[in-house]
């Protein structure tokens, strides 16, 4: 089966990076294959779960169902660029505090999901949290503590930035 | 020993976040599904499509053809490596490749190998497998009839000697039959003022963990070591050395963190055939399997549940029959295990002096039944605490007081014989009923929109005997590590001992290490499952942290330390050591006492301790759609004195929420043998609008004496109640009583109208 | 998944002429969504693969015209419709609708023009745009032509589009007085597929319908105009005995498929119900929630 190997080149957690993939690579894939970037990870493969949520030129989109071809001339943000130094995002900070994980698989997504809503949203309340992470699945179930864990860190935002 | 004045504080009782917390908020928390080793291969799987079949040929010419494709395997190159390659926790049933004969649509009949998986995914579309296809069977209670058979001939595991008698059987689908008799139900049900019989059953669900199955085995010829997502990597590593026919040091099993196990990635999965496969291949192989292929794995066993209580004059029950089949599906795994040691609950938490029970193992043509978070205990509870609150509905009787009429307490003996021990089955029923306001009136409303409000209490045991194994190693600068093979999938284990090591060696939990599960390091457990690790994993840990003090506090002495004195440990190595050197090392042993059961399935000491938990619910019913809406959730339960009460708390809730799916609309859609809803956009699992808007999650106060520190284990517990307390909110609500699971929309609506005489139709 | 080519054309003549009309396995991509499914379930296996990316600015952009008309670009993602002010302005029914439509990543990916050519019966957005008398432009090889999205949709998982047609545009005709309304009405877990859609657009004046669309999906192999339905409701009041006896209708007129969501006896009670409920919500009075 012939395929028409590519070069792509985008900004990948604020670097410009430059790999070859193949055309039915998915973007999952590359990132694990070619960056050893593991915190996007493929769990249901129908885009259902958020586990492999990234972040595309500041849109969260399930990588598992987005070629990694498409990614040429975009700005891709994964979870591990939130704490790059070591000090925790305060998304991050407030999921572990309000205990928002038990397995942690879906926590990556859940993460990224928020740094997207908080972006677009600075105050979310419960039925816009909900709704933005109506697509994210955590079989622990540990939803009621990702609710909190959204608000915390609205309000851990919002003072990180005025202080 | 004199008491030491703690430095630190008191470790267990701390709500301290999970110590693995950062690793899985910054996505860097390893996995065996995302595991990469040099040279590795990858395995695809071709299934079986048929339930029940005899393998006429496996033609795998053209799929080898392929560029790119490493090899091409079935069970005849398997049996070149493991000439025995049956494995399985009771029974050695399951061949790791079909032998002969498919039992189940989705059965593994012939595996690919390739760099690249997209290639070896590519070759298993070119085998091409013939069947000759045969009679097979779905249901657990036909199946019983032994008309159709799934198996020529049982193969029980040698180890267990109660299994003893079943090897060899042919003619039958009955892996295993556990019977407990008690006084005599036939002059209970004669001299009952009231008999009333239901029968009731439930779904084929499954796990479904975020991170499918996964195992990496590389082979040598001196070892093999094994990377998989287990709960039990003692046993992966016995099995596995069995198969071998190797010395169990020669075998090494390495668990990173779960993606979710509740019970599915016990005993052997996929490691069989990673191991098969890497000697064949002598590279290193992984079988990561996909969402999908989960369906074809494992799940939780259907069954059917008929129950009959005699009730004298006074409302109290005198006799209580109970008859459970249990679907196992093709392969017994843990199944026989599940029919014995919760079958014998099957009566609930009831003080009842005429008890008989049958609980039956059955092998059916689906996807293998197994362990899955509750063990049996939640469909148990489903029919006896739906059956029990149909009784005190049609007597007339409060469902709370009914229940407490008749619970069970400590000093009374449960249906097996044995005495209970704290087991604060009263308090939870109390509490519950507390929170839903039971004593005050309640509104059903009138219009579309009906209320109601149920609850249910059950209990379970422990599997028993098990033993757990651990070591405390302080370093010479007086840093602690603990070595345990306790699995750690997500309920904070890894926590919750760091605390008791903590709380024995008075330092905090936080600077405790716990090394990954790993048999060369980690000793021997019994598995993580069953709640069971809390309990002795905890106190193994304890035993272990305790020696490790014991040890410090005899070098002190040795020293010439002063009694009372707390010179750092440092020190006291220097002193000894002449530099930072040495280490002192604590092992702990843990088993409990257990006597089995006798003929009648009686016994005096069937658990080491009682699981005790319940759920109350109120919700809202739309009369004219069937929907129903669940507003508040309340989940009690006894876990003696909490070591984490924030875990504790978050064990409660997710549980139920699990639970929750279960109840209301998880189903393995079976047609003909196929799965027809084999993935997440056909099967759903619950979502956070799923979630009901008001939920409780507490303890209450109580004390395990025989645990460690007073505790025992969470993980299942707020499963039992959830199923039932809703039927009995429906029940409340508009008069409907559901008998099966799930109770979906449309059974609800159906139920609705076959009550108002004009039933729905069958298309 | 099968390895296959990928071209990036650069124009919407281009892009089309580089499908082969009689070649099942050469297929344009959009957002990717659907046909990713697709892919990886093995049912499609493509040779080759003519992305639209490339089209997305042409092909992407919202405008209203003078009298009201909305003009969508067919490949615009699904949130951006969803934040739109314009579309809020015109047809707020759209926003409503796109809240439990999928999830946010996939909305953010998938464009209309490639769900309306997937035209997969259970989703969301056609039977509400049926219901707004939405229209699609479509340009062939030497062509174009146009026509409503109740046309478009055929069959299950069917459109009118010939194999080398692009949808290039959706046009959303001002709505005027007319009220619509989505229901999806689920019947396993909240945010699952549904096991009914129905959308309605009324122009009514009291209590009295003046004009009304009525669309079931979901629990129909395409989405479907319930005309008798509409018909005993067109310049009738709607008062509860006349809402039943609509409501009788529809469930009558709908052929109505079973599946793991639910029988044809239970949809059909869905759908008699949800039709007096959907009339109702959409002839109440503007801003009021349902």
């Amino acid at each position: 089966m012939r395929s028409s190997a590519r070069t792509i080149n985008f900004t990948l957690n604020g670097r410009s990076v430059s790999v070859n993939v193949q055309p039915h690579h998915n973007v999952v894939e590359v990132l694990q294959a070619q960056f050893a970037l593991f915190g996007a990870r493929e769990s249901c493969g129908q885009g259902l779960c958020g586990c492999c949520t990234v972040l595309v030129d500041g849109r969260p989109l399930s990588g598992c169902l987005y070629l990694a071809v498409f990614l040429d001339g975009t700005e891709v943000v994964t979870v591990e660029s939130l704490a790059p130094t070591g000090k925790l995002d305060p998304v991050q900070q407030a999921f572990i505090e309000c205990g928002a994980f038990q397995c942690g698989y879906c926590t990556p997504g859940f993460v990224l999901m928020t740094k997207a809503l908080l972006e677009q949203t600075s105050d979310p309340d419960d039925e816009q949290i909900r709704d933005h992470l109506s697509g994210n699945l955590c079989r622990c179930g540990a939803y009621p503590e990702i609710v909190n864990a959204v608000k915390l860190a609205a309000r851990k935002s919002k003072a990180g930035s005025t202080g | 020993m004199k008491a030491i004045k703690p430095q630190v504080g008191h470790q267990v009782g701390r709500s301290l976040p999970r110590l693995e917390a950062r690793e899985k908020v910054t996505g860097r928390a390893e996995y065996t599904h995302l595991m990469q080793l040099p040279g590795m291969l990858q395995a695809k799987i071709l299934r079986s499509t048929v339930a029940h079949g005899r393998i006429k040929s496996i033609d795998t010419t053209d799929a080898k053809k392929i560029p790119g494709v490493f090899g091409v395997y079935t069970s005849d190159d398997i049996q070149t490596v493991i000439p025995d390659p049956y494995y399985g926790p009771a029974f050695h049933d399951q061949p790791i490749l079909a032998i002969g004969k498919v039992h189940f649509v989705g059965e593994p009949v012939a595996a690919v190998l390739a760099a690249d998986p997209h290639i070896a995914e590519q070759a298993t579309q070119r085998i091409i497998a013939e069947y000759e296809e045969l009679p097979a069977i779905f249901d657990e209670v036909e199946a019983a009839e032994n008309k159709v058979l799934v198996h020529e001939e049982l193969k029980p595991a040698g180890t267990f000697a109660d299994l003893k008698h079943l090897k060899g059987r042919k003619g039958t689908n009955i892996a295993l039959d556990f019977r407990l008799r008690r006084g005599d139900v036939d002059k209970g049900f004669a001299s009952a003022a009231h008999v009333f019989e239901h029968t009731f059953r439930t779904q084929k669900v499954l796990h479904l963990a975020l991170e499918p199955y996964a195992s990496i085995a590389d082979y040598r010829e001196d070892g093999v070591t094994i990377y998989s997502g287990a709960q039990s990597p003692s046993f992966v590593r016995t099995e596995i050395a069995r198969l071998l026919s190797w010395p169990e040091n020669r075998v090494r099993v390495k668990v990173p963190y779960l993606g979710g196990g509740y019970g599915g990635k016990l005993y052997i999965k996929m490691e069989a055939l990673a191991v098969a496969l890497s000697m064949l291949a002598r590279r290193p192989v992984k079988v990561a399997l996909t969402m999908e292929e989960q369906f074809y794995t494992i799940t939780k066993h259907p069954s059917t549940f008929r129950i009959k209580s005699g009730i004298d004059k006074d409302g109290k029950i005198i006799a209580r029959k109970c008859e459970v089949w249990w679907n196992g599906g093709a392969y017994a795994d843990v199944g026989p295990r599940l029919t014995q040691k919760s079958g014998f609950t099957a009566s609930g938490p009831y003080d009842i002096d005429n008890v008989s029970i049958d609980s039956y193992a059955l092998y059916t043509n689906l996807t293998p039944a197994g362990a899955l978070r509750g063990f049996g205990i939640p469909q148990l509870v489903w029919a006896y605490e739906s059956h029990t609150d149909m009784i005190a509905r049609a007597l007339k009787r409060d469902p709370v007081d009914f229940r407490k009429q008749n619970l069970l307490h400590d000093g009374r003996p449960q249906a097996t014989g044995t005495i209970l021990k704290n087991a604060a089955i009263e308090k939870v029923l109390d509490r519950i009923a507390e929170r839903l306001n039971w004593k005050k009136p309640f509104d059903r409303g009138q219009g579309v929109v009906r209320r109601g409000r149920g609850l249910a209490v059950a209990l379970k045991a422990v599997i028993s005997p098990t033993t757990s194994v651990a070591v405390v190693n302080v370093a010479a600068d007086g840093s602690a590590t603990l070595y345990c093979g306790t699995v750690d999938m997500g309920q904070g284990s890894d926590t919750a001992m760091a605390q008791m090591v903590g709380e024995v060696l008075d330092m905090p939990a936080e600077s405790v290490r716990v090394v990954p599960r790993d048999t060369d390091v980690t000793p021997y457990d019994m598995g993580t499952l069953g709640s069971r690790s809390l309990f002795h994993m905890g106190h193994a840990v304890r035993l272990a942290a305790e020696e490790a003090r014991d040890k410090i506090a005899a070098l002190r002495r040795e020293l010439g330390e002063p009694e009372g004195s707390n010179a750092p440990l440092g020190d006291l190595f220097r002193k000894k050591y002449g530099m930072q050197a040495g280490n002192i090392v604590g092992t702990g042993i843990y088993k409990p006492d257990y006597i089995p059961p006798d003929s009648s399935g009686l016994t005096t000491n069937a658990t080491p301790f009682w699981m005790v938990a319940g759920s109350g619910v109120e919700l809202e019913v739309d009369t004219e759609t069937g929907h129903v809406r669940i507003t508040r959730l309340i989940n009690v339960a006894d876990v003696g004195k909490p070591i984490n009460p924030k875990i504790v708390e978050t064990q409660l809730s997710g549980a139920s929420l699990m639970q929750l799916g279960f109840s209301m609309f998880e189903k393995m859609h079976v047609d003909g043998g196929q799965i027809t809803n084999a993935s997440l956009a056909d099967y759903k699992i619950p979502a956070i609008h799923d979630v009901p808007p008001v939920m409780e999650n507490m303890t209450v106060d109580a004390v395990q004496d025989n645990g460690p520190f007073g505790a025992k284990g969470v993980g299942e517990l707020a499963t039992f109640g959830v199923s039932p307390a809703i039927a009995n909110a429906i029940d409340d609500a508009i008069g409907v009583r559901l008998t099966e699971l799930p109770m979906t929309a449309e059974a609800v609506l159906r139920g609705l109208y076959v009550k108002d005489n004009r039933p729905l139709g069958d298309d | 998944m099968t390895p296959f080519d990928l071209v990036e054309p650069a124009s919407l003549k281009e892009a089309i002429a580089l499908i082969d009309p009689d070649d099942p396995d050469v297929r344009p991509i959009a957002g990717g969504t659907a046909l990713m499914l697709m892919m990886k379930a093995g049912v499609f296996r493509p040779t080759r693969l003519v992305s639209l990316r490339r089209l997305r600015n042409g092909l992407g952009q919202i405008t209203s015209t003078m009298d009201g008309e909305l003009k969508i670009g067919a490949m615009t993602p699904l949130t951006a419709i969803e934040h739109s002010s314009e579309v809020k302005r015109a047809a707020p029914v759209i926003a409503r609708t796109m809240r439990r439509l999928a999830n946010v990543r996939v909305r953010n990916v998938a464009t209309i023009g490639g769900a309306l050519a997937h035209a997969d019966p259970h989703m969301d957005l056609p039977p509400v745009l049926i219901a707004l008398g939405a229209s699609v432009s479509i340009a062939g090889i030497s062509s174009e032509r146009s026509m409503t999205v109740e046309d478009l949709l055929t069959g299950y998982y069917e459109t009118a589009l010939a194999k080398n047609e692009l949808i290039t545009e959706l046009r959303i005709p001002t709505q005027g007085n007319s009220q619509a309304v989505y229901f999806k009405v689920t019947a396993g877990s909240v945010d699952d597929w549904p096991a009914l859609g129905l959308a309605a657009a009324i122009v009514s004046e009291g209590d009295t319908v003046r004009s009304v669309r009525l669309v079931v999906s979901a629990a129909t192999s395409k989405p479907m105009r319930l005309t008798a339905a509409e018909r005993a409701l067109n310049g009738q009041i709607a008062n509860e005995v006349h809402l039943k006896r609509v409501a009788d209708i529809a469930a009558e007129e709908a052929d109505i498929i079973a599946d793991i969501r639910g029988s044809a006896s239970y949809k059909r009670e869905l759908l008699r119900v949800f039709t007096a409920r959907t009339v109702r919500a959409a002839m109440e009075p503007r801003g009021a929630p349902h």
